[in-house]
Order: structure tokens, then sequence, then C-alpha cells
């Protein structure tokens, strides 16, 4: 059984340089994916592909079992929202959305009750009889939403379509999307270098890096137990640490023991959440307190052990211990173990 | 150190537009068309309709209507100003169809030379008109265009030509590839991608455009009068005949301005009312 949007060894080359290196990807029918890497992985290259407006230099894409990279752009039956929204200024909201419709050759009535469905979904009433440049950025990007949408494609593709907003509305526009994925199942990809939105949005999240993909999994898995070095912190914030591993027991720099959550022998590299550290202010404690920041509902903590600096989070709601406190602290579970991988790539 | 205080200093002078300025900055534009366009106006007005004006008074002694009614009343005048229409409309539209391809080409993909293509497009602009009629009358004499209205079109595209592709290459640059990427994504081919969405985004540079290709064209003297004259009577040909270089010129040269201002002044009131529809001002717009 084929997955609904299958990539198979995609290449990308400019001339000698790769942009990108075999890629592969399946993902299955009405899942929402996201594509998550730094600025100037390859993800853009990835969908212009996927839209055809860029040549692969290999491999095959197939879409409900069809070959895609074989078809034009204008027969693939794929929407995308652009970064730039990329509406039509000279065409009011409703011609924008009539656009597709008409270029596929969709009859009139049938055109107009699927305009006044994505209307309704995407929350333009009102809208219809305005230019684009008389709508505020957030309207803007509904509207291009709408517009891929109203096609009813059997893939939509996302190129970072908030990052051009504030971060406000970015995240009223978040939960739109998810709800209106939700409403209507249709099968995405969608591209962001913002990991918070990639999280919160994603049935599975790819890591991207470099022209290659990273790991790809649910959020839960890749926060919790990511594999690579690289994972562990593009995903939220983490203490990389080496350890001296023998069976599930571990040795940290500084002396102390704990457990590993998978055998592992010799020296290997563990990832240790800022939450999963608890401090308490000790006297006799191992650490100090070098810095202090109250983000409200988080306390953030730096703290000096010997040579090594860790990041501590804490919950907001206690009085924050003061620059200089000794400390001491605790581990909440076993420490996640890396996959061995030399620390350069962690770069 | 020395830097802030720079920046400090300067500050200040940067103000915004009030609604206060208003009535001066209007007041200041006005004053500059009075200058530029109102005056000159009125002065060649009265030198064409003078019966003697000489230095120190301020206006004519005796004005004359003689002048106006000699020019106006000759019927040739009138076959001349429909052919140098005829000219002026097909010279821009012409300009215009061969000017799209380069201007895309210039304006959209990026390609090493390009700055010493675009200095060889614009080299029409620097050699004298005579110079390149000259040169090209001789080809048309072989080729039989000379003395014929063919001839005259193209001679005049020579100089249309430059400013047109240099304008909407300019146009052609501020599309956005995504525009395109987005029509194509949601169904379009390239036929109608160029008729819903290049042309219509095109359309303050192809007005721009296609103004200064119809002055150009209608005004144009010295490559039309080499290459068509005396066989094609253009307007500025038939007005420039009745310069007699043996008398006083300004009363006459007056009024063949005057005349030769009219479609200039109407064509661009035309352009600047359809500019203000909200339509055609959207391709300007942002995106
Ligand atoms: N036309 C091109 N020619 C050469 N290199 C390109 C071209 N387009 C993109 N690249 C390179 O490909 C890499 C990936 O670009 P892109 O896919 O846009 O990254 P992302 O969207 O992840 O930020 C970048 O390093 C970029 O410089
Ligand atoms: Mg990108």
């Amino acid at each position: 059984m084929m997955s609904e949007l299958e990539i198979r060894n995609l290449t990308k080359h400019y001339g000698e340089t790769r942009v990108l290196h075999p890629v592969s990807l399946s993902v299955e029918r009405g899942e929402f994916v996201t594509i998550l890497g730094p600025s100037g992985c390859g993800k853009s290259t990835l969908l212009r592909i996927l839209m055809g407006i860029s040549e692969a230099s290999g491999g095959e894409i197939h879409l409900a079992g069809k070959r895609l990279d074989l078809a034009p752009p204008e027969a693939r039956d794929i929407a995308m929202v652009f970064q730039s929204y990329a509406l039509f200024p000279h065409m009011s909201v409703a011609k924008n959305l009539g656009f597709g419709l008409k270029m596929k050759n969709v009859p009139k009535d049938e055109r107009a009750k699927r305009i006044a469905h994505v209307v309704d979904i995407c929350n333009l009433h009102g809208l219809l009889d305005r230019m684009p440049r008389q709508l505020s950025g957030g309207q803007q990007q509904r509207v291009a939403l709408a517009r891929a949408v109203v096609m009813q494609p059997s893939l939509l593709l996302f190129d970072e379509p908030l990052s051009n907003l504030d971060a406000k509305l970015r995240d009223s526009l978040r939960h739109d999307l998810v709800a209106l994925h939700r409403r209507i199942g249709t099968t995405s990809l969608y591209v962001t270098h913002d990991q918070a939105e990639a999280m919160a949005m994603s049935d599975r999240i790819v890591v991207m890096n470099a022209g290659r993909i990273v790991e790809i999994g649910t959020p839960l898995e890749l926060y919790r137990s990511p594999r690579h070095v690289f994972t562990a912190q593009f995903l939220g914030q983490t203490n990389l640490l080496t350890v001296e591993a023998s069976g599930t027991g571990g040795r940290l720099p500084w002396g102390q023991v704990i457990t590993l959550d998978r055998p592992a022998t010799g020296t290997a590299q563990v990832s240790l959440r800022p939450e999963n550290i608890a401090i308490i202010a000790d006297e006799n404690g191992v650490a100090t307190v070098s810095s202090v920041a109250f983000l409200g509902a988080t306390l953030f903590y730096t703290m000096e052990i010997g040579t090594l600096s860790l990041k501590v989070s804490q919950a907001g709601g206690v009085d924050p211990l003061s620059v200089g406190t000794r400390v001491s602290f605790d581990l909440a579970g076993p420490v996640h173990l890396l996959d061995h991988l030399p620390m350069a790539e962690a770069a | 150190m020395t830097l802030l205080a720079i920046d400090s200093r300067e500050a200040p002078r940067r103000r915004l537009f009030k609604a206060e300025d208003r009535p001066l900055v209007s007041a200041g534009l006005y004053l500059a068309l009075a200058l530029c366009i109102a005056l000159p106006l009125t002065l060649m007005f009265l030198w064409s309709v003078a019966d003697g004006w000489q230095p120190p008074s301020i206006f004519p002694q005796s004005f004359t209507t003689s002048r106006w009614i000699h020019i106006l009343g000759d019927e040739n005048l009138v076959a001349a100003l429909l052919t140098s229409l005829f000219i002026a409309f097909t010279v821009t539209i012409l300009t215009a169809l061969i000017a799209m391809p380069t201007a895309w080409a210039m304006g959209r993909f990026p390609f090493r030379l390009k700055r010493l293509v675009e200095i060889f497009i614009l080299a029409p602009v620097i050699i004298p008109g005579l110079v390149v009629a000259v040169g090209v009358g001789k080809v048309f004499l072989l080729l039989g265009l000379a003395y014929s209205v063919a001839g005259v079109i193209i001679v005049q595209i020579v100089g249309t030509l430059p400013l047109m592709i240099r304008l909407m290459s300019a146009t052609f640059e501020t599309i956005p590839d995504e525009l395109i990427h987005a029509a194509r994504s949601l169904g379009a081919g390239t036929a109608s991608i160029v008729l819903h969405v290049i042309l219509p985004l095109s359309v303050p540079g192809l007005l721009a455009g296609g103004l200064m290709s119809f002055i150009g064209s209608f005004e144009e003297f010295d490559k039309s009068f080499i290459v068509g004259a005396p066989v094609i009577q253009t307007l500025p040909i038939k007005l420039y005949m009745y310069l007699d270089p043996y008398s006083m010129q300004l009363p006459l040269a007056a009024i063949v301005s005057f005349i030769l201002l009219l479609p200039a002044l109407i064509v661009f009131i035309i352009a600047g009312r359809i500019m203000r529809d909200d339509l055609m001002a959207a391709g300007m717009g942002k995106i």
C-alpha cells in the first residue's frame, strides 16, 4: 500500500552545489507533516520541486498513486500558500478566490458554492469585494489560505506562511490552521524554521539540515527522545553532556552518577532538558547560579558546575533565586542518551 | 561617540508631513506648474496673436488672428494630422509589441553582460536622429521603404523603442516570481498567466511607455523628414514648412508649437484619468 505522497531519493543540485541530498519521505492521506529546519537547508527547494516550479536532479515523486514529477505545474493537484501571500494585487478577494477554479473550468454555480464554503471556513465574510492592499496581513494570509483550499487539492503546501506576521497574530492563525486542517482533512506539507510552530501543529515533524533529512517523528518523540544532537538542539532548549556509560548507568563530568534511558558503553552523549533539572538552594551544593531570567510562566537559570554551565528552567510561580546562590539539583527520571555521533555535527 | 553626536543633531531635521503643511506644499506645486506650463503657454499664445510686440512693452501693441486663420485654413493640415495620428498609433502599438519580449528578458532573468546590453539598447537615444535617418535612409532606398508610411513608422520605432524597453523591463522587474508561481499552481497555463496576471500588472508601464512613444512619434521631425518628405507629410513636417527663415519666426513658431502640444496634453489628461482608476493603480501597489 502506497502512501498519499511518496518522495523517493529526491536530489537537487545547482551546478556543483548540492542543495538536496537524496531525500525520501512518505506522507499518509490526511496527515499534517511539518518540515522543520534552519534557513537555507533546502525546505523551499523541496516545495518548489513538488510544485513543479523547479526540476529535481534525480528521484521520483508520487501523489495519490500517480507520478507527480512528470506533470506540468498547472496540471498538478497541489495548492500552495506562500510566505508573501502572493495574492493577485489587481484582483478583488472574490476574483483571487475564483481564479484557480476558473482556470480549471469549474462551472459557475459550482464555483460560487465552493467560494461561499471557503469564505465560511476561513472567516472572510465581508471581505470579498476588497482589494488585497485593503486587507491587513492576517486577512491577506487567510485569503491566500482560502485560495488554496478552494481548489480542494490532494496536497496542500505551506512555505512559512506565518513568518511575516507578528507573534500574537501568528499564534491565532496557527490555531485557525490546525482547526481548518481538522475540518477539511487535506494532506498537508508545512515548512517552517520555527520549532514552536512545528510542535504545535504537526502530526509528524521532518527535521532537515543542510539538504538532508535528519530525523522524522511525532513532536513528542522528537522532543523527548531525539536520536540526533541536531534534533535535540533544534527542538527546544537542551544541555548536551558527555557521559561515561556502562549499561544503563552513566557518570557525568562532575562525577554524578545517573540512570540512562537505554544501555550503552564507553563515552556517550546525553541530552538533558532544562525542565528536567530541579534545583534548590543549598549551602553545600555543587553548582552556582550565574544568571536568572524571569519569563513570566517560567524562570530560566544558568548555573555553573566547575567549568560547565547548565540551563535550568522552573515554573515561574516561585521566587527567583539570586545570582551567586549555591544550589544542588535533582534529575527527574532517566537521562536521554543520543545516538553516537561526533560532536562536530551538533553545530 | 562622534557618530552619536551627529545622529542627534540630524534627528530633529527629519519631520513628518503634517496636515497644516498641505496648503504650503500645494501652493508650491501649483506655482511650479504655473511657471513650467501655464506661463510658457500664455506667452506662446500671445506671440501667436501678436501683431507687433517690441521689447519694452509687456503686452503686444495690437493683435491679429490672420496667422491662425491662414494656417488652420490649410486643408492639407487635416490630412497631415490624420497621417500623423495613424503613424503615432501604429508606432505605439508596434513599439509595445516589439519591446515586450526584450523587456521581459531584461527584467526577469539575470544574465552576464546585462549592463552592456542595456547600454546597447539605449544607444539610439544618444545618436542624433539625423544620423540614424541618413544611415537608414540609404538602406530604405534600396528596400523601397523610402518615402513610404511604413518607412517612417520603422524609422520612428528606432527612436521610441529604447525608452519603451526600459520602462517595461522596470515594470516586469516589479512583478514577484511568487505571483507567477501562484498562478501556475492554480492551473493557469502560460497564455492565461500573460493575459490575467502579467498584462494587467504591466498597465502602468505600458501606459507610460505608450504615452512616451505616442508623443515621441507625433512630434518627431528629423527622422520622418529625411525618410518620408516630401511624399509623406506628417503634422510636424507640414507645420515646420510654415517657418520662414527670412522673417520673424516667433509668431508662427508659437502656432506650430501650440498645435503640436495639443495632442500631448489631451493624451496626458486621459492617462491621468485612467491612472486614477483603482484597477490600474492596483498594478503599482505593493503586494
Ligand atoms: N537558483 C539557485 N541557485 C543556486 N543556489 C540556490 C538557488 N536557489 C536556492 N539555492 C540554495 O539552495 C539552498 C536552499 O535554499 P532554500 O530551499 O530556499 O532554503 P530554505 O527554504 O530552507 O531556507 C540555499 O543554500 C540557497 O542558497
Ligand atoms: Mg524558504
